[in-house]
């Protein structure tokens, strides 16, 4: 009986916790669906009558589109380069053995640790030199060094992860070495390329920094965030509103993600 | 590469007919094929040279400089040595934040590693449902934007419509706590930033350390059951240090990113009440972005770089020999 006791009293702590943690989730969504009324109130509402408003007073906020273009930009063009740039390299360090591998992987490591709060000062000062402050494609050029180490880290581990024997069978049956993979282990790859994605998308959609030091008019959605709430201070149910749709695209990339990963890898390629 | 690739070599040699001198296009073709791996690796490099290592260089020049709006516009700059450095040093203000830096980092990392330390043990006792519960929460928590996670803060501790002040208010013990204003000191803000520090950090902690309880199994803690010791002792003796490689490691990470944060400490009150959360990376931008004094700004990012890779170069090194293991 006692242990009994003591079990349910731990998933009680277990639902207490998991309710601190998804409580700001939860408050943010369900104040962002709030009409004035039920914002406006000393005594909170939790079961609102849900209204669209706030949703509409974002996105016909001054510069919403703007810069979500601007952020989808940006975004879209980091991953692409950083996929590219660190597919060509990861393939290489996973799978041929060259002479300075380690050396490379050691600079990659540090690299991928670089404190980059610490680079803005000379990144802004080259910038401007050059004339590049205030333009979308030093965003995508600062972000893409941001996120390379990581992705070539990443999609490394996950080239290694997939068996070379697959390669050397096709090698047998009269491919190429480059030949065999591309048609053998890239298809296989999927899923570590949409998790190496994710990464690339989440920091280069929530960078504020250098978003909010470089750019002078050109911004993008987490500086308008920012402002937004010191603009509008006391409507919360549109800065909520705001905050819901600029967390929404990394909350579905978060999913796909997880979704993805089960299976495994090579699950059935293989046998024994 | 090994045996299989000799004999699909042999094979494709059996295939062509018998040996011949290879033809200086069949030798071209391996000279390409043989520099194809470092040429797949120069974007790479190229872009850690003219990205990271010139930033890194420029870092190191504009300290040594006189680098202020004057010299932003003329394009010509003065070597001073040494002098940025003294100046900071001796600067009142610098020591302030540093210690400020210091103390705010041993909180967030204090409470992320022990929070996510307690929430892995607990999850490891609950039941199935409960587990993914709590697991879904802490994803959320974890996928947050950070400014995301800053405005929703804001809101929840709102002085006049904030439902934490209602909640206080409620339990009724405590008072009245409508109306209390959190972000007019400097501690009381800390705490905030602090508690939204360590409620994004604690998901990525606990729930590797729950993988890593899992890798441990229950054989040992079996073992050591049998033999007469006690729940406590079994944590203490067993679990705790066959985790410890991992929470070093975890902590480092988080040493890594608490000591450097910025996003967090800046959009929440710009460094305010009166400057009274300024922290290091906070500093460094409003002395260079803010005021104009990149010279300034360079020194106190070089002095944030020398006292990181304290703590860099073990991690890293770590790092380089498990992925060598592997």
């Amino acid at each position: 009986m006692n242990r009994i006791v003591r079990r349910g009293l731990v998933n009680l702590v277990g639902l207490a916790v998991a309710f601190l943690f998804a409580f700001p989730v939860y408050w943010m969504v369900i104040s962002a669906f709030k009409d004035t009324n039920d914002i406006q109130t000393y005594t909170p509402v939790f079961f609102p009558v849900p209204t669209l408003d706030n949703f509409v007073h974002a996105i016909n906020a001054p510069h919403f589109m703007e810069y979500l273009g601007n952020s989808v930009f940006v975004t879209l063009s980091t991953l692409a380069l950083a996929l590219v740039v660190g597919f060509l390299a990861a393939a290489v360090v996973a799978r041929v053995r060259i002479r300075g591998r380690r050396g490379f992987l050691i600079l990659v490591a540090i690299a991928q640790m670089a404190p980059f709060e610490a680079l803005l000062i000379p990144f802004f000062l080259v910038l401007r030199d050059a004339g590049m402050d205030n333009k979308l494609t030093s965003l995508v050029v600062i972000y893409f060094i941001f996120t390379l180490p990581f992705t070539i880290w990443s999609l490394r581990g996950f080239i290694a992860g997939i068996p070379v024997d697959l390669e050397e069978a096709a090698m047998v049956d009269g491919a190429s070495r480059v030949g065999a993979f591309v048609r053998v282990t890239l298809p296989l790859l999927w899923p570590g390329l949409v998790a190496t994605a994710t990464f690339c998308f989440i920091t280069a959609w929530n960078e504020f920094l250098y978003a909010n030091s470089l750019m002078r008019s050109t911004y993008t959605l987490p500086v308008w965030l920012v402002s937004f709430q010191t603009n509008f201070g006391t409507d919360w149910g549109a800065t909520m509103a705001a905050s819901t749709l600029f967390t929404l695209p990394v909350l579905a990339f978060f999913l796909i993600v997880q979704g993805r990963m089960v299976g495994g890898l090579t699950a059935g390629a293989v046998k024994g | 590469m090994g045996v299989i690739e000799t004999q699909a070599a042999e094979v494709r040699r059996k295939a062509s007919g018998p040996a011949v001198a290879p033809s200086p296009s069949v030798r071209m073709r391996r000279a390409v094929g043989r520099s194809l791996p470092y040429l797949a690796l120069l974007p790479t490099l190229v872009a850690f040279l003219l990205l990271l290592g010139y930033p890194v260089l420029r870092l190191v020049e504009t300290s040594l400089q006189h680098w202020g709006l004057k010299e932003l516009f003329s394009g010509t700059t003065t070597w001073v040595g040494l002098a940025n450095y003294q100046r900071i040093l001796a600067d009142p203000e610098f020591g302030t934040v540093l210690v400020r830096t210091f103390i705010f980092t041993a909180a967030c990392v204090g409470l992320t590693i022990g929070v996510g330390t307690l929430v892995a043990l607990l999850m490891e006792r609950l039941n199935h449902l409960v587990q993914v519960l709590l697991s879904v929460a802490m994803v959320l928590a974890w996928a947050t934007p950070i400014v995301t996670g800053v405005v929703v803060f804001q809101w929840l501790f709102d002085s006049k419509l904030g439902v934490v002040n209602w909640a206080i208010s409620s339990v009724g013990i405590f008072g009245n706590w409508l109306n209390h204003s959190w972000f007019e000191t400097g501690p009381s803000t800390f705490g905030i930033i602090v508690l939204l520090i360590v409620w994004q950090a604690v998901p990525f902690v606990a729930l590797s350390l729950y993988a890593g309880l899992l890798g441990i199994g229950v054989d040992l803690h079996e073992a050591a059951r049998v033999d007469g010791a006690s729940e406590r002792q079994i944590f203490w003796h067993v679990t705790l240090p066959l985790l410890r490689p991992l929470i070093l490691m975890l902590t480092f990470l988080s040493i890594i990113w608490d000591f450097k944060v910025y996003t967090q400490v800046y959009a929440m009150r710009q460094g305010g009440p009166d400057g009274q959360t300024v922290t290091l990376s906070v500093y460094s931008y409003i002395v260079g972005i803010s005021q104009s004094h990149y010279d300034i700004a360079a020194a106190v990012s070089m002095v944030m770089v020398v006292l990181l890779l304290i703590v860099l170069i073990p991690y890293i090194r770590t790092m380089i020999r498990s992925q060598e293991e592997a």
